[in-house]
């Protein structure tokens, strides 16, 4: 079980004093910090941690930190990026907000504005989307990012298992078949790891998967919703079922 | 230009063209035949102007406005016929141009329309002469040289305001590339100052550990962003060097203690046995070689060689520093040298900048060859001293 309460922050930037200032700060207001000078190590720490979220320096050396944000959406998707720029030139504000950056904030940094928006951020409910249709995924990370979902993504049943261990999803979005196991395996590792977790299942055939879905509705699976979408339901479910957390 | 200059330069143009007093009695001649006509000219030259949007868009003032023109062109005009060519005359022929390049117009529209105008006033004084046809002939030549010379004052302050349009635009591009290397620098201490206070304001668990660590780091970003400053205006006032014979050997050695490289760079130095002593000033080439030094780390984020070979060559000196770092890709050339120029993520791009003004000033050049994945050669010439030659 994942500790509730606890949340995770990655701090890079290539000037070590302020990682050490961020670092003072976040450790004082309750969060979980890491520290990483430059891009490979952020993404070891990555690699090991699901990051709620992730503070970027945008002009490093090496890999810089549109390019780290990147990297780090293709292993943690649900990851929240705020990227931080001493001069924001031409359009990479907008080439940040274009590749998922949540926000981009300029130094020097105003703590307490920082703290705001990190609320803001945590506040958001965590949504895991587990499907192997990725452009579907992409769609959907776009679509629930844009309602103010932090979208987490796997492709296939096992990596869903490892994600839902390590994160405490607010929703559980589960296609049926998927590679590496059965959209019934993602029900069972939610209720297992996660039992507050909602669940509603994303299924696109009908007719082989209804044994399955019947099963697992009546195992307590939240709603299911059939593609192709009516976006309007699914979101419709989704908000429900993320604010049912809140009641 | 000064009405002074200005006056200089007419009088040389109308000795290149050849104008006598007798081409201006000549115009003052043939003024009265003119003159008729100049309400005519006047407004032809408008009705043209309204067929030609490119040039109509510059009056912006409507009728009224058309209407001030037309009563400054007839001036002109009169002013033109008027035979008395002074310095006041052709100030007010640069002032036409200088106001046409002003209001944005395309300096062949002034071309084309004095063309225009030159047609309309040599058909009516051709058309109202009365004598014989030779000397109507040359006071039509003495009319066109005049007008020759107007165009080319109108020409000269077209020009002028050229360049200084493309002046101040240089110097804005400038200013904005300073700002953005200056913002990016002085921010980034100042945002471990806005936290380092924030902390200390606002910490729930403030050690009296604590509480120094961030006031040291507090004082050590305040000087990190006092060097950035000092480093713009070294580079904007390098003072004038104080030319001395030296070891350039032993100065190497010296800007390699007092900044060592990391010790994944192996560092050789090889000079000529007959190396002889240097002529600068060694305080300022150290900054050379010590950027140079820095530089060729950098490029080396793995390690690698840097190679400084000394040599003597006739009266100067050649030391070449070379190192197998990342190269520097041949478009980027040309633009490494000038000032706020960088690839780096952390710096103002005054390095090679500092290093190239000083040389200059030590009466020595830098020049680069690179080879991208195999490493750069940085070459530094400066006088020798030689035995005909002794010290300054």
């Amino acid at each position: 079980m994942i500790p509730a309460g606890t949340h995770r922050i990655l701090v890079v930037d290539d000037d070590p004093d302020i990682c050490l200032n961020l670092n003072d700060i976040l450790t004082d207001r309750g969060y979980q910090v890491d520290v990483a000078h430059n891009g490979s190590s952020a993404l070891e720490l990555v690699r090991a941690t699901p990051y709620d979220v992730a503070l970027l320096d945008l002009r490093m050396p090496g890999m810089n930190g549109l390019e780290l944000y990147r990297e780090i959406k293709k292993l943690r998707a649900g990851t929240v990026a705020i990227l931080v720029s001493a001069y924001a030139q031409g359009d990479t504000t907008e080439q940040a907000l274009a590749a998922g950056a949540w926000r981009v904030l300029s130094k020097p940094l105003d703590p307490a504005e920082l703290d705001r928006l990190l609320c803001t951020a945590l506040d958001q409910p965590h949504v895991l989307v587990v499907d192997d249709d990725r452009d579907l995924c992409a769609n959907l990370w776009e679509l629930l990012r844009e309602r103010g979902y932090r979208v987490g993504m796997a492709y296939d049943a096992r990596t869903a298992t490892i994600q839902i261990r390590a994160c405490r999803f607010h929703v559980v979005l589960i296609d049926m078949k998927i590679p590496n196991g059965t959209g019934q395996d993602v029900y069972r590792a939610v209720r297992h790891a996660n039992p507050e977790a909602r669940t509603l299942l994303i299924t696109g055939n009908q007719c082989e998967m209804a044994g399955l879905v019947e099963q697992v509705l009546a195992d307590g699976a939240d709603g299911v919703c059939y593609k192709p979408f009516d976006l309007d339901e699914l979101l419709g479910k989704l908000d429900r079922l993320a604010r049912a957390r809140d009641a | 230009m000064g009405p002074e200059q200005l006056a200089d330069r007419y009088r040389e143009f109308q000795e290149y063209v050849g104008w006598t007093e007798d081409d201006a009695a000549r115009v003052l001649a043939i003024a009265p035949l003119a003159r008729a006509q100049i309400p005519a000219l006047v407004d032809d030259f408008y009705e043209e102007i309204e067929r030609h949007p490119n040039a109509r868009k510059v009056i912006t003032g409507g009728q009224a406005q058309i209407e001030r023109l037309k009563g400054t062109l007839a001036r002109w005009v009169e002013e033109l016929l008027s035979g008395t060519y002074d310095a006041e005359y052709v100030a007010r022929r640069w002032w036409v141009g200088w106001r046409h390049v002003e209001i944005g117009l395309d300096q062949a529209y002034t071309n084309v329309a004095l063309s225009r105008l030159r047609s309309g006033l040599v058909r009516a004084v051709s058309q109202a002469w009365q004598g014989d046809a030779a000397a109507c002939e040359l006071s039509i030549r003495s009319l066109n040289k005049l007008l020759d010379l107007d165009l080319a004052i109108i020409e000269d302050a077209y020009q002028a305001e050229y360049a200084q349009r493309l002046q101040r635009n240089e110097r804005l591009a400038t200013l904005g590339q300073i700002a953005g290397g200056v913002a990016h620098e002085l921010r980034n201490p100042l945002n471990v100052v806005k936290t380092s206070v924030y902390y200390l304001l606002n910490a729930r668990n403030l050690t009296p550990e604590k509480k120094l660590e961030h006031l040291e780091r507090i004082e050590r970003q305040v000087e990190l962003a006092d060097k950035v400053i000092q480093s713009l205006s070294s580079f904007a006032r390098m003072p004038i060097p104080n030319l001395v014979p030296f070891d350039a050997s032993a100065l190497i050695h010296e800007t390699l203690a007092s900044a060592p490289p990391p010790e994944s760079v192996s560092v050789s130095i090889r000079f000529d046995p007959e190396f002889p002593e240097t002529l600068g000033d060694p305080g300022q080439l150290q900054i050379v070689f010590s950027n140079l030094i820095r530089n060729a780390c950098d490029a080396m984020p793995d390690g690698g060689r840097l190679e400084i070979a000394g040599r003597y060559e006739g009266d100067c000196v050649r030391i070449a520093l070379t190192d197998s770092g990342v190269g520097i890709p041949s478009e980027l050339l040309p633009k490494i040298l000038e000032p706020l120029f960088s690839t780096k993520a952390r710096g103002l791009g005054l390095g090679l900048a500092i290093a190239r003004s000083i040389l200059e000033k030590n009466e020595g050049s830098l020049q680069v060859e690179s080879i991208p994945g195999t490493g750069s050669t940085f070459t530094v010439r400066l006088k020798a001293v030689t035995v005909s030659e002794p010290a300054r």
